[in-house]
């Protein structure tokens, strides 16, 4: 085996590996406050139709809005308090990420990475999924004020989710 | 991060992760219940490599 070789069979991202170990206890420590912990217990909400006649919607915190639309605030250091409507119908080139708390180049070259809104629109069109609401909705995942965020953002897309876009389900994808 | 259904023009593992996230909807027992898909990213990269240098989706 070549030095090269060798060299490669060893990469941590080759074989599987984190690359840091214990990182998030340290983010954890570092940024304790915009953790959201919820002691709770939250009962499973089970679906009340077949997913064929259910409406679909998907909410990201990876911060993908409309080219046309304002952008995100990606470096005020307690975060961004609003949240984008992004057309379920869009597509990649309609779409653009304003982030800096990821790596989103991947995504850039491809949405879908992060934001399934291609995959969704095929599952809606060959009837898996009964349909998709008329909107998604995208906000910035980075917060400090988690409280603020659950009583503003979260608070805001949940009621637009349920009364604006009757869905019946939501996918919901961290970034 | 910033990868959660796979890699670039990776269609299939993209509608794959999205499908069996959707499953979880009949299957699903309880509030917080996790699923492992048996999904290598080293794997993916792989994949994600050769899609970029033949330039075409799977």
């Amino acid at each position: 085996m070549t030095e090269a070789a060798e060299s490669l069979k060893q990469d941590p991202r080759e074989i599987g590996q984190q690359l840091r170990p214990g990182l998030w206890q340290t983010i954890n420590q570092r940024y304790p406050s915009s953790m959201i912990t919820k002691a709770d217990y939250v009962p499973l909400a089970r679906l009340m139709k077949p997913l064929n006649e259910a409406r679909l919607t998907l909410v990201s915190s990876c911060g993908v809005h409309m080219k046309s639309d304002r952008p995100m605030d990606v470096c005020h250091p307690f975060g961004e308090f609003t949240f984008r409507r992004v057309p379920s119908g869009a597509k990649h080139s309609d779409l653009i990420i304003h982030q800096l708390k990821y790596p989103h180049d991947d995504a850039d070259l491809d949405i879908n990475v992060i934001f399934p809104i291609e995959r969704l629109q095929e599952l809606a069109a060959e009837g898996m999924i009964g349909g998709l609401t008329r909107n998604f909705f995208s906000f910035i995942g980075y917060n400090m004020d988690p409280e603020r965020f659950e009583q503003t953002v979260a608070a805001d897309i949940a009621c637009a989710v349920c009364e604006d876009e009757q869905a019946d389900v939501a996918l919901l994808v961290p970034a | 991060m910033g990868h959660h259904f796979g890699a670039p023009f990776h269609s299939t593992l993209q509608r794959r992760v999205v499908t069996e996230a959707l499953q979880l909807l009949r299957i699903a027992e309880a509030s917080g219940t996790i699923v492992t898909l048996p999904i290598k990213w080293a794997d993916v990269r792989r994949e994600a490599k050769l899609l970029t240098e033949q330039g075409k989706r799977l």
